[in-house]
């Protein structure tokens, strides 16, 4: 009951929107050039997967997000675990870490065109990177902050380092750790889109940036909506994969406990 | 005395104040001339720009102020310029944008031309492989997409059996497309003459060009006010139209070649580039404000093609588009009815232009 409940409340706003957007077409608020219809939206989106280039483009976009998220993940989570661990890596690594994080991603760009083109590798870099940072930061993150409770648990029942950390460190840190990731994925996602954006020949974010150049703002807004749509559920997929392995969690704390 | 003096200045006063309704007329340009330089080059607005034409028309009218703003982002930033009403005429707007434009619902009247049988060149890497349009299949190339280019490429390559889906066109404005060229990220780009600066450079080779197959080919772009603009100041309209028109007379005559060359020198391109592209080539082949069959036959022909690309899904009506009588009107007050020649929709000339006989200076 609750559940339909929130589920109506949900409704109640997206619905309120797409009201006002249809009001706002109809008495030509904005011009049509600048909001068309919600019907012309609907249908621009009907052609593209009548044709296929729906489906096409959003698998060449997925395609990236995936090898650009598995790659800065990994990687996230190797330098992560590092540096959570080590006292004397983590103060090698921080100064120079936070420094760079700070610049934002799309700022590499530039940079990245020089050394390795504006080819498949310079969109997958780009997302990898995107997604490595908040991955590393929460990693470290979460592994330095074990209550240190914990950890003398272990040391009393003499835990050698791989038990303390497999029993001890991981389970802590896995929500800290899937903050990050679930971070590194939306930044992913939202990284492809600006690479695209910027020069590509397919994928929903060139898409988007062929509706402008032919003044197409159905196609433009068509894509937003795929891309929102498909944004929300790849999230939804890692809240589920993350409450799977919170309730392991649990379970080895409760063992632990 | 002082007191005739302070009556005189009221009547002065009073007079600016009930005759000053400041009018600012907004002129957009779909382009920017090398490293963002606010100028433009190679056609009739060109040479009214950097010229000040327009300024000099209104000279005597100090409520009118004229105000010019050059769009990187070319014919499509343009268009969106015009769509949130921040533009009262689009000059030297190319022909896709502006059909485009139209199919999209943008109200405009289609004044002058501005520029016919323009050049694309097709540049590419030394070591692509690439020497005809044919061997394009398969690369990695730019374009700049809703600009006149694109279309002009699009007909290049269905004439030789390709489409843009038999390679992998990227999306890239001039100046990035440079940039991408020059680091090797793509094999290619069809732009102007932009790119034969990169070729005396040793960078790219122009293996095709269509100044042989222009009245084929050929990009076009013309000068259009916006339909609120044109209903409320009829009288404005037909000076700016006078303006341009006293430009291209200016423009299309061989004796100032080389001056017009050095107009569009301002935009940072070198003349010899345009000396280049103009090579064998009177200005006037390009360089007329006419309305003629030609110019109504090719647009007519453009506008079911961009429908063929799926580059618009509605028709365009474009008989009704041309709004010939302020052009009509400002050659006749200039003694320029046959300046031009005129060209029957199939490119054959039907009638002499005086401008024909004009000759380079210093020969």
């Amino acid at each position: 009951m609750s559940r339909t409940a929130g589920a109506n409340t949900a409704v109640v706003v997206p619905a309120m929107l797409l009201v006002l957007w249809s009001v706002c077409s109809a008495k030509g608020w904005l011009p049509d050039q600048l909001l068309p219809a919600p019907s012309a939206v609907w249908q621009q989106l009907l052609e593209n997967a009548r044709s296929g280039d729906l489906w096409s483009n959003t698998l060449i976009s997925l395609q990236r997000v995936g090898e650009g998220f598995a790659l800065g993940a990994v990687a996230g989570l190797i330098l992560g675990a590092c540096v959570g661990l080590s006292r004397t890596l983590r103060e090698m690594f921080d100064p120079l870490f936070l420094f760079v994080a700070q610049v934002p991603t799309l700022g590499w760009i530039p940079l990245l065109i020089l050394a390795v083109g504006i080819d498949e590798s310079m969109k997958v870099i780009v997302i990898a990177w995107a997604s490595f940072v908040p991955v590393v930061l929460n990693v470290a993150q979460g592994m330095r902050d074990v209550p240190a409770g914990l950890r003398e648990l272990g040391q009393v029942l003499t835990f050698d380092p791989w038990f303390t950390l497999t029993r001890i460190v991981l389970p802590a840190a896995v929500p800290q750790i899937f903050t990050g990731l679930r971070e590194g994925l939306a930044n992913a996602w939202q990284t492809m889109v600006a690479a695209e954006l910027f020069a590509s020949s397919e994928g929903l974010g060139y898409l988007i940036s062929l509706g402008r150049q032919l003044f197409q703002l159905d196609l433009v807004l068509a894509m937003v909506l795929v891309l929102g749509a498909v944004g929300l559920a790849v999230n939804g997929g890692m809240a589920l994969i993350e409450r799977r392995l919170l309730r392991w969690q649990g379970s080895v704390r409760g063992q632990a406990a | 005395m002082g007191r005739v003096f302070a009556a005189l200045w009221l009547v002065f006063a009073l007079a600016v104040t009930a005759q000053a309704e400041p009018l600012v007329i907004r002129i957009g340009y779909p382009g920017v001339g090398a490293d963002n330089r606010p100028f433009a080059s190679g056609d009739i607005v060109a040479v009214a720009h950097a010229a000040h034409y327009i300024e000099d028309e209104f000279a005597h009218d100090p409520d009118i102020k004229i105000e010019w703003t050059f769009f990187r982002g070319a014919g499509p930033a343009l268009n969106e310029s015009l769509a949130a009403g921040h533009l009262d005429f689009a000059a030297g707007l190319g022909d896709l944008p502006s059909i485009v434009g139209r199919a999209n619902g943008l109200q405009t009247r289609f004044l002058l031309s501005d520029k016919i049988r323009d050049t694309i060149y097709l540049a590419v890497r030394p070591n692509s492989g690439i020497s005809k349009i044919e061997d394009l299949a398969g690369h990695r190339l730019s374009e700049f997409k809703g600009t006149n280019l694109q279309l002009a490429a699009d007909r290049v390559l269905s004439a030789h059996g390709l489409s843009e889906r038999n390679a992998k066109f990227i999306n890239l404005d001039t100046g990035s497309a440079l940039a991408a060229l020059n680091g090797g990220s793509i094999d290619g780009t069809f732009g102007s003459i932009e790119l034969l600066g990169l070729r005396d450079r040793g960078i790219v080779s122009i293996p095709y060009d269509t100044r042989a197959e222009a009245a084929k080919f050929g990009r076009h772009s013309a000068i259009f006010v916006t339909t609120a603009f044109e209903q409320a100041h009829r009288d404005i309209v037909q000076r700016v139209v006078n303006a341009f028109v006293r430009a291209a007379r200016f423009g299309a005559d061989e004796a100032n070649r080389k001056a017009v060359f050095a107009l569009w020198a301002k935009s940072g391109y070198p003349q010899i580039a345009f000396e280049e592209d103009f090579n064998n080539e009177r200005l006037a082949n390009r360089l007329t404000p006419l309305i003629d069959p030609y110019l109504r036959g090719r647009y007519a022909d453009l506008a079911v093609r961009v429908r063929e690309y799926g580059q618009i899904r509605k028709d365009v009506d474009v008989p009704s588009w041309f709004a010939p009588q302020y052009l009509e009107t400002a050659l006749k007050a200039q003694g320029l009815e046959h300046f031009w020649p005129v060209f029957d929709a199939e490119g054959h000339k039907i009638a002499d232009g005086d401008v024909e006989r004009t000759k380079v200076a210093g020969q």
